[in-house]
């Protein structure tokens, strides 16, 4: 143990570590009545890590090439031992990673977390949700099957309603007339490269703003629960006699975490093939289209709203202001009360809400 | 037993997990990242030199399936899969035109491999082999 | 809403392909755009439009054998496309059919001109389409020899014997078809084991069309065989899924046990 204080020591007398340690971790107060929500973005900055760790495994043996790719992914399922291991983590991974940015959101929403002076740590937070489903769709066409094909015609032929430039832009995003080799070549460029970095900007900025606003603390169990900030300087928001960020909530975050895992190993060994239907593993075939191909389950809503206008433009467009809604919802929603059970309009419209995208997507799914 | 005892106890323990934990990652990973060649097993036929006529072909048991030995006049040898590349049945010899001709689909193919007609979308694979001491080792 | 292959092109058809066509898109949807011979015979009436719609159910539709696969001729040319220069045969005599399937399945026609059917005096023998009619050619099964099609030109008897001589092997060869389609869909490479199927399955079907029960009998066991090896492969597929649950089951219980003991820790410092 002294050698580990001597290597402390040393550090600190040059770059001042200790003083980092007390500031960032045991002098980081948290509000006294933090709950479980909060670990949330400590699970998606892991989910994000494996994402990144367990596709730069995937990268040793893929092949971005419309010819090779199916082979190359059956290769890394069948024959790379261990293989199918690194890419069920990726898959099952990229789903949970969507699901618990959902649960982060409706959290942020619910504890009216995202009112000012946060409308930036929201934006940023809405910017990296709309990349992690950029990443999603993206991924999804690398492996060359029926269902990538296909579900990328779909998702890019989409973006052809929009007047005028619709057409050109559907041409740009896959490179051609038609889903093909080029398609890929851009998609894979996006999904390892751009999209990866973008995100991990992203984090850095989302971080940044916590840290410089100040975290907010929960609504729940305190007399007072409007929000005190008037705009008339900048102020971080501290937690005197708060609970200390390193050790008590880091243990939080990392109980979170190994429970999220034993729900990601349940399905990874229990139902590896939740989230594969029978045409991912055929290989692509341009001149066969499958009988039934449904979108990811965080897209079935989407799907289904499709479905459900008589226009794709008048679907589409409703989908866009339902995303342009949420996305400024801080500078709609500018009451100063955050706890729900005081805003029944708000509870009101984000539960008949969550209700809609939940109905819909049971619809989507068995329609 | 006082709260320091008990951190201790369990930072033992958690210790512990981590290192289970680690062993559980890197044995996969290095596996992962290990030459595909050496774990593959190898497996090797060998035949005879003599067995193996001008102008006929030996079909043996390669790696779990069938493959063929052919003897060009000549004195050429080469050795091919002989699964049907359209739908995998088992290729023929036929000796007089010096041709492989699948029954399923009527594929054909030339003593070399390459299709000549019919549905297969792709020459039969070659098969490396090497010839030493009279003796023809396939794989 | 169902799309109709045939009047759409393959561009048109996958440029106005949403999600909402999808889900009702037939499996062979964009198959037929720019064939000439689907494009005319399809719209035509009576015995020069029947054909299409047989054909589109047929197994060759399935596998995207065209007109031309079998008749000739030019899909690509509406004018020269039933010109003979380009190969177009037209519709053979009733005498030719064997050798006209037989291009192709040439074991079978092997097997089929060794057979009693194919020997038999007078001048009306059974030929390919007597049993598995012409365009709507569907996979073959045991279904096919039944007393009332068989009854058309002689006693059930023998082939009642034929029948039940290769029902256990068909039964197998369905149930291991079914097993591998199962792996399949979980992402298991059985491209070499489905060929294996194929083949065996092939040449037990070839066999049979010699319509003689010993030479059915005499093959069970060499058929058996392979369809033992590719059941042992699969059960090795089994095995390895039996294995990889016992250490996911490991893997759980050592996150839930360190997410305790995280627990623990948290609450000595409350």
């Amino acid at each position: 143990m002294s050698i580990m204080r001597r290597i402390f020591r040393w550090l600190d007398v040059r770059i001042g570590a200790g003083e980092i340690i007390e500031k960032e971790l045991t002098g980081y107060l948290l509000p006294p009545n933090i709950n479980i929500w909060y670990s949330m973005g400590s699970i998606l900055l892991f989910l994000f890590a494996l994402q990144v760790v367990t596709g730069m495994l995937l990268l040793v043996y893929y092949v971005p090439d419309a010819d090779k790719a199916f082979t190359s992914v059956t290769a890394i399922m069948n024959r790379v031992p261990f293989g199918w291991l690194i890419r069920l983590c990726h898959v099952i991974g990229s789903n949970m990673m969507v699901l618990i940015l959902f649960f982060h959101m409706l959290s942020v929403l619910f504890m009216g977390s995202y009112k000012k002076p946060r409308e930036l740590n929201w934006l940023s937070g809405f910017i990296l949700f709309l990349l992690v489903m950029s990443l999603t769709l993206t991924g999804y066409l690398l492996p060359w099957s029926q269902l990538s094909f296909w579900a990328t015609t779909v998702t890019t032929n989409s973006v052809g309603v929009i007047p005028f430039v619709g057409q050109y832009l559907v041409e740009f995003l896959r490179g051609g007339v038609l889903v093909g080799p080029p398609t890929l070549g851009r998609f894979f460029a996006l999904h390892v490269a751009v999209l990866p970095a973008a995100v991990a900007l992203m984090v850095g900025v989302h971080l940044f703003l916590l840290k410089r606003v100040g975290i907010s603390a929960p609504p729940f169990g305190c007399a007072e629960t409007k929000n005190t900030w008037q705009g008339e300087s900048y102020r971080y928001e501290a937690h005197p006699g708060g609970i200390p960020f390193f050790p008590d909530y880091l243990l939080q975050d990392l109980t979170s975490i190994a429970v999220c895992m034993a729900c990601f190993f349940a399905l990874l060994f229990f139902d590896p093939s939740i989230f594969f239907p029978k045409d991912a593993f055929i290989p692509a075939d341009q001149f066969r289209t499958p009988e039934h191909i449904k979108p990811e389950w965080y897209f079935l809503a989407n799907y289904q709203t499709l479905k459900l206008f008589p226009s794709e433009i008048i679907g589409l467009a409703v989908q866009g202001v339902a995303i342009l809604f949420l996305a400024l919802l801080p500078f709609i929603d500018r009451g100063a009360e955050r706890h729900p059970l005081k805003r029944p309009l708000f509870l009101l419209l984000s539960i008949g809400g969550i209700m809609v995208w939940i109905g819909l997507s049971i619809w989507g799914h068995y329609s | 037993m006082g709260v320091d005892d008990r951190r201790k106890f369990l930072a033992y323990c958690l210790g512990g997990i981590a290192a289970v934990a680690a062993a559980g990652i890197i044995y996969p990973l290095f596996r992962y990242l290990s030459p595909l060649s050496s774990q593959l097993e190898s497996s090797k036929v060998t035949i005879p030199e003599g067995a193996v006529r001008e102008g006929e072909a030996n079909f043996f048991q390669y790696a779990g399936s069938a493959a063929v030995l052919v003897h060009h006049p000549g004195g050429a040898l080469v050795a091919l899969s002989a699964v049907c590349t359209h739908m995998g049945c088992i290729v023929q010899w036929q000796k007089d035109r010096q041709e492989f001709f699948c029954p399923c689909h009527g594929g054909r193919y030339t003593s070399d491999g390459a299709v000549i007609s019919g549905p297969p979308p792709r020459p039969l694979p070659k098969l490396p082999f090497a010839v030493a001491n009279g003796i023809i080792t396939v794989g | 809403m169902i799309l109709s292959p045939g009047k759409r092109t393959l561009e048109k058809l996958i440029l106005t392909c949403t999600f909402l066509f999808m889900t009702a898109c037939p499996v062979v949807a964009a198959d037929t755009a720019g064939n000439v011979c689907v494009q005319c015979h399809g719209t035509l009436p009576g015995r020069l439009g029947e054909p299409v719609a047989q054909w589109r159910g047929s197994i060759h539709a399935a596998n995207g054998i065209f007109c031309n696969g079998c008749h000739g001729g030019d899909p690509n040319d509406s004018a020269n496309a039933m010109s003979p220069a380009r190969g177009f045969l037209g519709v053979p005599k009733e005498n030719a059919i064997p050798a006209f399937c037989g291009r192709c399945h040439v074991g079978v026609l092997q097997s089929y001109q060794a057979s009693a059917h194919a020997t038999a005096q007078g001048k009306e023998k059974p030929h390919c389409v007597t049993c598995h009619s012409n365009h709507h050619v569907v996979k073959a099964s045991l279904d096919l020899i039944n007393e009332k099609s068989c009854g058309r030109c002689h006693s059930y008897d023998v082939a009642r014997q034929i029948k039940e001589a290769m029902a256990g092997v068909e039964t197998r060869i369905g149930m291991t078809e079914q097993r591998i389609a199962t792996f399949k869909g979980k992402g298991t490479d059985t491209s070499r084991l489905e060929q294996r199927l194929f083949a065996g399955r092939n040449r037990f079907h070839s066999l049979a069309h010699v319509v003689d029960v010993n030479l059915i009998t005499k093959n069970t066991a060499e058929i058996n065989a392979e369809l033992d090896a590719i059941d042992g492969a699969l059960e090795d597929f089994s095995k390895l899924e039996g294995k990889k649950k016992i250490i996911g089951a490991a893997a759980i219980v050592i996150v839930l046990a360190a997410a305790a003991l995280l627990a623990m820790y948290r609450r000595t410092y409350d």
